[in-house]
């Protein structure tokens, strides 16, 4: 008989890191944040090349490397008063440039890039669907428990903090779970899963409804859809997982222009 | 009371506010009036710890702003304040943000907070638009709203930046009304403002800015020379009639 465990674990792992991913993304959109999201996630490549060459733990060695890139971010262009979006997208191709020199280094190993870019979701072992699940709960209490924070920090950091609310402290909470949330995804969505599930659920959450609460839900549940249409897709028709959960992701967002627009018009 | 003593605040090189001593005492109804530039907007700034690379020290009731603020609440209307359009939130949401810090983290807003946020928008008359979408008010429902919000802070202090822009000339004039009634209740009112006549009507305390200060007085007090050495020929502007 065979073995189909590994695609149970697949599935399993397609779902929460796109469940987890999805709780965030409309926090990232409105806060105008989705490059940060995605520069994160170049860094984490450049992050887990570095694990590799090393043989360190791979999920602490990324961590550690995207915040001190982030904060290396945050220091260059507050310090040498640049443009933080620019220092962000330097940085962002500089990560990939140097994680695929880090890669080449590391002799006798053959080297995969589309699984870094896609993710292997195949590959996925049972410590990781504990780490994706873990993050599921975290992401959801952080949410919930400072969902008050959270809202007025997207709305107006500068004037939230005039009315006394800690948005500060939140914020970089926040952008520490981000980053957490991106490590642990890129290994097994790829860098290209990560940055699409990020902003996807929420920008056709938000052609839906007008309220925060609801486009959370929302965004899960197409997140949640797009992620077992696309196995099913990808198993049927023996294509790339993670490139496939993006296309059925992006078909959604097509139809949700197309019906919101015919909405609006008539 | 209210103190600004020796403030000066510079970008690159140049003053933008220079050597400013002021005191504010409890329950005026002060305009800071003055042109483009004069550093109105930066004086309220100033108080408010939003920019805190200055020169100087201000005091509310007698501590540093910076230490009483992290106590108090101050009841804050910004000129402009940036949101997109769309932005997810209703009025009451919006407003609820006047209370969301003696809330403290963790904390959800209760049935209690709901209602208290609702007569806030009730005082300021605005209270059947609850449910509408922030980007959707006029200019004067949104003063009414920023003001319900200040309110609900529960501060006696309310800082006003240039209320009266993008608002009609009734529309303006039904605001200040509604300031006076709060300001014979006990509020200490700051307004930046550009409308003179407005001013006679309502204020106690005028501060003529242009860089350094030109007069601080009562209202009674004002002459047209203190006009015109602050706005210099720009009073013509302003002289118009309505």
């Amino acid at each position: 008989m065979l073995d189909y465990s590994f695609l149970i674990h697949a599935l399993l792992g397609a779902i929460l890191s796109g469940i987890s991913l999805a709780i965030l993304s409309p926090f990232v959109t409105l806060k105008k944040i989705a490059y940060m999201g995605e520069a994160l996630s170049h860094i984490a490549f450049a992050g887990i090349a570095l694990a590799l060459l090393l043989s360190l733990n791979m999920t602490l060695t990324t961590v550690i490397f995207v915040l001190a890139v982030a904060g290396l971010i945050g220091f260059v262009s507050r310090f040498f008063q640049t443009e933080e979006t620019n220092v962000i997208t330097i940085f962002l191709s500089i990560a990939m440039a140097l994680g695929i020199v880090l890669i080449s280094l590391k002799k006798d190993y053959s080297f995969d890039l589309a699984s870094y870019l896609f993710g292997s979701v195949l590959l996925i072992n049972q410590a990781d669907l504990w780490s994706l699940g873990v993050l599921a709960v975290l992401n959801t209490a952080f949410i919930v428990l400072l969902y008050k924070e959270l809202f007025y920090l997207i709305y107006n950091m500068t004037v939230a903090e005039v009315f006394g609310i800690k948005v500060k402290t939140v914020y970089y909470a926040f952008l520490l779970l981000l980053a957490l949330n991106i490590v642990i995804s890129v290994k097994i969505a790829g860098i290209i899963l990560v940055t699409a599930q990020l902003i996807l659920p929420a920008s056709i959450a938000f052609r839906i409804v007008k309220r925060l609460k609801p486009a959370i839900i929302i965004s899960v549940i197409v997140s949640l859809v797009s992620s077992l249409a696309g196995f099913y897709l990808s198993w049927v028709f023996n294509l790339p997982t993670g490139a496939v959960i993006v296309l059925v992701e992006f078909l959604f967002y097509l139809i949700s222009l197309l019906l919101t627009n015919s909405k609006r018009k008539s | 009371m209210i103190e600004f003593q020796n403030i000066n605040y510079k970008i690159n090189q140049k003053y933008i506010l220079e050597n400013i001593n002021l005191t504010i005492a409890e329950n005026e109804f002060v305009a800071i009036i003055g042109p483009n530039g004069a550093g109105k907007s930066t004086l309220i700034k100033i108080l408010l710890s939003i920019i805190s690379d200055y020169e100087g020290k201000v005091l509310i009731e007698g501590k540093r702003n910076t230490d009483w603020l992290k106590e108090n609440r101050i009841g804050y209307l910004p000129q402009k304040e940036d949101f997109d359009r769309h932005f997810p939130a209703s009025a009451l949401e919006l407003v609820l943000m006047g209370s969301a810090a003696t809330k403290g983290l963790f904390r959800r807003f209760s049935k209690d907070d709901k209602k208290q946020a609702e007569q806030a928008l009730d005082e300021t008359g605005i209270l059947p638009l609850k449910h509408q979408q922030i980007g959707s008010l006029s200019g004067g429902e949104w003063q009414r709203l920023l003001l319900a919000r200040a309110l609900l802070t529960g501060s006696k202090y309310l800082i006003l930046d240039e209320p009266e822009a993008g608002i009609d000339k009734p529309g303006v004039t039904s605001f200040f009304d509604l300031l006076a009634v709060l300001h014979k209740q006990g509020k200490t009112i700051i307004t930046i403002s550009h409308d003179l006549h407005m001013l006679n009507k309502y204020c106690t305390f005028l501060v003529c800015l242009n860089r350094t200060l030109h007069c601080h007085t009562e209202t009674d007090l004002l002459t047209a020379e203190h006009i015109h050495n602050t706005f210099g020929d720009a009073v013509k502007l302003i002289e118009k009639d309505y």
